[in-house]
């Protein structure tokens, strides 16, 4: 058995799907929250405090989802994992730095939203249920509204400096 | 007589060694105390080759001093072995009458010997069996009849020996034996030597080498994991492991080099495991990285390094006490190891199982300092009583202590309890790089001094081990002598001569050498005037270490020299008998009334 | 799907997930490598306390701090001898082992050999990144020849270590390679390296963002890597994999690269097989010095 198993999103009854959007907003928080301490412990307060501020978007969009899904189904169990998934919605790990600007920070969220509305999209595709497949087209439109949330904050930023942090910082430390 | 010492030397295809494990072997069978070193060529076979057996119906702690019984299958390889064989006026000499040499004439410079005897050795060799390959067993008929040593006991053993190869080869050895007693009968010494019996009530002994004791004080101990690499003169203790830890349900790494063997017994600890490993003076040099690994850790783990003479390759088949430096210094960082030292084959039982029991109590690397004569010599031991040793194990958490663990908790004695891989709730963080109390890195400067405080504090209970200092003699004595390793077995016989010579003098040897036990030396040097720390080392190590940290009276003294250059008993009386005598002198007169 | 029951697995990747928060540099490939080590973890099975995680020094070495299972960040290059007297001591425990490419082949170069012909069932990964990170870019075994570090000032004169073929060359069963630029395959060869019955070995290309060269970024990875499924290679093909592996610092191939479909039997297993026969030849531990008696 892969540690990844792929997901057959033919046989998505709307319980999985609403439990398949809520891990993937829920690794999505994670890593935001992930974020948030690495620019926290590497002094980049500007991005530290966006990070938090996606950490919340996030969280308020999967209790969303969560609570829809009680709504419907209550506490029947989940056939859902995390394990199915990797990186979603969630930026990766490799797209930030500990010297990024406050809009550098943005536009890797911003390509983290298109990411997933790529992947619910895409998906779309093979979905046979009809609830599943509305709620999947919601999801992408969600995402659209996020990345929109993005591009307006990125849009109020005056342009980045010409002197970029790492002309300025101290060297790295040896251990 | 009640104490023979016999030298024996020849090639190596002339079995001289063999000959005298046989003697060794058959004296403990009869309840002799017994002690045999060997010596051999740097040639790995068919070098020259020596040995040493002492036999007494009284406790032997050392090879003793000139040769009462010498015997030369040839003399340019017994005159190879220099100091280590030496021969006095009293010894009797015997030798191969093939090398030609008149009695009058042996190679001996500066003795002449009462009793000299050449003995076609290899002519009746060839004559009883058919083959100059039973010379040692005719030697061992010359001993047995001119000194009267366990004669069924030597048979019984040749007929052990040889059996498996034969009814015939063993009634052959017999002949070979039967006809040196009656050389030995037709030749009488001028003065008979016959030895005493020993005490009926003596009883069997066992007989075994200072590695093997080890090995065998480690499985005794608890010790489930031997990880090392061979290097002499410690290999022996790998090799017994390899024969026995199976069957006790633990296993032996011969690993691909010193650091691996540390690193896999290492390994073994933090599983759960009591772990050892041996080495000798080069591979304790790799092996110290992980040693301070062991330490901040606060693994227990026993590390045996058998002194051999050094810097480096050195003097790799000679006793030296010359690493305990090493031992108790060898480490980056602030650390704190204790080192304990046997001083013979049979209190290596004990020390061994002394060095495990501090490791677990105290959850850290312990080293001990064994050296090539203790490790490699033969030595008879009365049964041990292993009912009246302690066996410690470290302190495993309690169900409380896990519902929180700290694996390195700051408690009040300063150990921790210590869980292991596999023991659920227990999951910890170790590693070499400084921690909390839960095993968390950190740089901080206040928790590291807290946790330096912590490993240092927890050892401070073994400075009041007194049990770990054997004291004899008068405790208001001013003369004293301090040894310790396998000179120490020189100096207490030469305490108990000097004694006997009307001296009042007082002897200390330590079981623990690291880390200084201040008040023991401070007790001891109280009445002290004069006297000596006695060790084989060019540099006289325990004497420096105790200037650092006691007040070591003017008055006493090193004592010591390279080694391979056996210091006898009788030098160590000569220089109490001088050192007396600058007591006795009377004081210089204040200047004024001069 | 919800009609019957899901069988669901007794931990998941969080349950292997410590409280500790690296620190790296954010951007490491390093964080993905502990995901995938999270996520096989779970698919294994093993509980967390059954686990022991020994690494060496180095910056990958911090990541058995960021488990839940038994660590220890030991001294550098000695992570494999200590794991092998852990697993021959406890042939129960789950054993991994990591640290990164100076850990592997440089300092602690000379217990590969013998970790894997020892064939005890242990998994090492390390984290190749081609550079000194903790101690600001000097030259790793790794380097390309030309490289330009601190220890280089004019361009590496050496060629480097080539991971892949040292260790099919010594006899390895189980060889990967993975990238934290497909984070479901370099989670899927962990696994499969841990299920595998002796020594496996998981090369991760896990790039440094501080010191590390453009070209060797997660970026650049995804642009250029192939899985060795994708060209068909077959794993259980010992020379076909040498010859892939020749093309180590040309091209990235991710995926497994030999997998002896008849591993050999396990030391652990033998040591097991010798302790169970020679038990009843144990004289008991009180006794032990009869066997110096002179009989």
């Amino acid at each position: 058995m892969s540690p990844t198993p792929s997901i057959d999103f033919t046989k998505l009854t709307l319980c999985d799907a609403l439990d398949l959007a809520t891990i993937i907003e829920e690794e999505a928080k994670e890593r935001y929250e992930e974020f948030a301490h690495q620019m926290e412990l590497h002094h980049n307060p500007d991005a530290a405090a966006f990070f938090l501020f996606m950490l919340k978007i996030e969280a308020l969009h999967e209790g969303r989802i969560a609570g829809r899904r009680r709504e419907l189904f209550g506490d029947a169990p989940r056939n859902v994992r995390r394990e199915l998934i990797f990186d979603v919605e969630a930026p990766e790990y490799h797209e930030v730095r500990s010297t990024m600007t406050h809009r550098e920070a943005l536009e890797t969220a911003l390509r983290a939203e298109k990411k997933a509305y790529a992947f619910f999209d895409a998906a779309m595709k093979h979905v046979a249920d009809a609830e599943v497949r509305s709620l999947f087209s919601e999801l992408r439109e969600d995402e659209i509204e996020h990345a929109g949330l993005v591009e307006k904050e990125l849009a109020k930023l005056t342009p980045d400096s010409k002197i970029k942090a790492e002309d300025v910082e101290d060297e790295p430390i040896a251990h | 007589m009640d104490d023979l010492v016999i030298g024996m030397a020849g090639s190596g295809g002339d079995g001289i060694v063999s000959a005298g494990e046989s003697l060794i072997a058959a004296a403990a069978y009869e309840g002799y105390h017994a002690l045999m070193t060997k010596s051999f060529g740097s040639q790995v076979r068919g070098g020259e080759s020596s040995c040493r057996v002492r036999l007494s119906t009284n406790r032997v702690e050392n090879v003793g001093g000139a040769l009462d019984v010498a015997v030369a299958l040839n003399w340019e390889d017994f005159l190879k072995f220099g100091a280590e064989l030496p021969v006095s006026g009293n010894t009797v000499v015997i030798y191969e009458a093939k090398t030609g040499v008149a009695p009058e004439a042996i190679p001996l410079v500066g003795v002449a010997p009462t009793e000299v005897f050449a003995v076609p050795i290899g002519d009746m060799a060839k004559q009883a069996a058919g083959s100059d390959k039973a010379k040692n067993t005719v030697v061992l008929g010359l001993i047995a009849g001119w000194f009267g040593i366990a004669r069924e006991a030597i048979l019984r053993g040749l007929r052990k020996k040889f059996i498996k190869k034969g009814e015939e080869l063993v009634a052959a050895n017999q002949r070979a034996f039967e006809m040196g007693e009656q050389f030995a009968r037709e030749h009488p010494l001028k003065q008979p030597r016959m030895m005493k019996r020993p005490d009926e009530k003596a009883g069997k002994k066992l007989l075994t080498d200072g590695n093997d004791m080890c090995a065998a004080a480690s499985i005794f101990a608890g010790c489930e994991f031997f990880g090392g690499y061979p290097i002499t003169p410690s290999t022996e203790i790998m090799q017994f492991y390899t024969r026995e830890v199976w069957k006790y349900g633990g296993a032996v790494l011969q690993a691909e080099d010193e650091i691996a063997g540390i690193g896999a017994a290492l390994g073994a600890s933090i599983a759960g495991k009591k772990a050892m490993t041996a080495t000798s003076g080069p591979g304790l040099s790799l092996k110290t990285e992980i040693m301070g690994l062991a330490s901040i850790a606060e693994l227990p783990l026993v590390i045996v390094d058998v002194q051999r003479g050094g810097p480096s390759t050195g003097l790799p088949t000679k006793p030296e006490q010359s690493d305990l430096f090493a031992a108790a210094f060898s480490a980056h960082g602030d650390v704190l190891r204790p080192v304990l030292a046997p001083t013979s084959v049979a209190d290596t039982f004990d020390v061994t199982v002394e060095s495990f029991n501090i490791a677990e109590q105290y959850q850290t690397p312990v080293l001990l300092l064994s050296d090539q004569e203790i490790a490699q010599r033969k030595e008879t031991v009365d049964p041990i009583d292993t009912s009246r040793f302690k066996i410690v194990d470290r302190r495993k958490p309690t169900a409380t202590e896990l519902s929180d663990y700290h694996r390195f908790r700051n408690t009040e004695d300063g150990v921790s309890p210590i869980s292991h891989p596999g023991m659920p709730g227990g999951n910890y963080q170790g590693a070499g790089i400084e921690h909390n109390e839960r095993g968390n890195p950190t740089a901080s400067g206040r928790v590291h001094q807290a946790m330096s405080e912590k490993r240092f504090r927890k050892l401070a209970p073994l400075k009041r081990r007194t049990d770990l200092f054997k004291v004899e003699g008068n405790p208001d004595a001013a003369l004293a002598l301090v040894a310790w390793g396998s000179i120490a077995g020189v100096c207490r016989e030469a305490f108990l001569r000097a004694k006997g010579d009307g001296l009042d003098v007082k002897l200390l040897v330590p079981w623990l050498l690291y880390p200084i036990a201040e008040e023991v030396y401070r007790d001891f040097f109280a009445s002290v005037k004069a006297g000596f720390v006695v060790e084989l080392a060019y540099q006289p190590q325990l004497y420096r270490i105790l200037r650092m940290f006691v007040d070591v009276p003017a008055g006493i003294q090193p004592f010591n020299r390279s080694g391979a250059n056996p210091i006898q008993p009788r030098e160590v009386v000569a220089q109490l008998r001088n050192a007396s005598l600058s007591l006795q002198q009377p004081a210089m007169p204040p200047s004024s009334e001069v | 799907m919800t009609t019957t029951p899901p069988i669901l697995p007794t931990y998941q990747a969080k349950d292997f997930k410590s409280d500790l928060k690296p620190i790296w540099c954010p951007g490491c490939g390093d964080f993905g490598v502990v995901q995938g080590i999270y996520r096989a973890l779970a698919s294994v099975g093993r509980a967390p306390h059954d686990i022991a995680f020994i690494s060496g020094i180095g910056c990958s070495s911090r990541i058995p701090g960021y488990t839940t299972a038994y660590g220890f960040n030991s001294v550098h290059g000695r992570a494999l001898p200590i794991a092998q007297g852990i697993k021959l001591a406890n042939p129960d425990l789950l054993v991994l082992v990591a640290g990164g490419d100076g850990d592997g082949f440089s300092i602690g170069g000379g217990h590969v050999p013998h970790a894997i012909r020892r064939t005890l069932d242990i998994t090492y990964i390390v984290m190749d990144n081609q550079i000194y990170g903790l101690t600001k870019g000097q030259l790793s075994p790794t380097s390309k020849r030309g490289l330009k570090t601190v220890t280089s000032e004019y361009g590496s004169l050496e060629a480097p270590v080539n991971p892949l073929l040292y260790v099919l060359a010594y006899g390895a069963n189980f060889v990967a390679q993975g990238t934290p630029a497909d984070m479901a395959g370099l989670a899927d060869v962990i696994e499969q390296a841990i299920r595998y019955p002796g020594f496996s070995f998981v090369n991760v290309q896990s790039p440094c963002v501080t010191f590390g060269m453009e070209g060797q970024q997660v970026k650049a990875h995804r642009a250029t890597m192939k899985t060795l499924a994708s060209i068909n290679h077959d794993p259980a093909n010992r020379l076909a994999a040498m010859d892939l592996a020749q093309q180590y610092g040309q091209s990235l191939h991710t995926g497994v690269f030999y997998k002896n479909p008849d591993p050999p039997p396990t030391l652990d297993g033998q040591v097991r097989e010798r302790q169970r026969q020679l038990a009843e030849k144990a004289i008991p531990r009180e006794r032990i010095l009869d066997m110096f008696v002179q009989k």
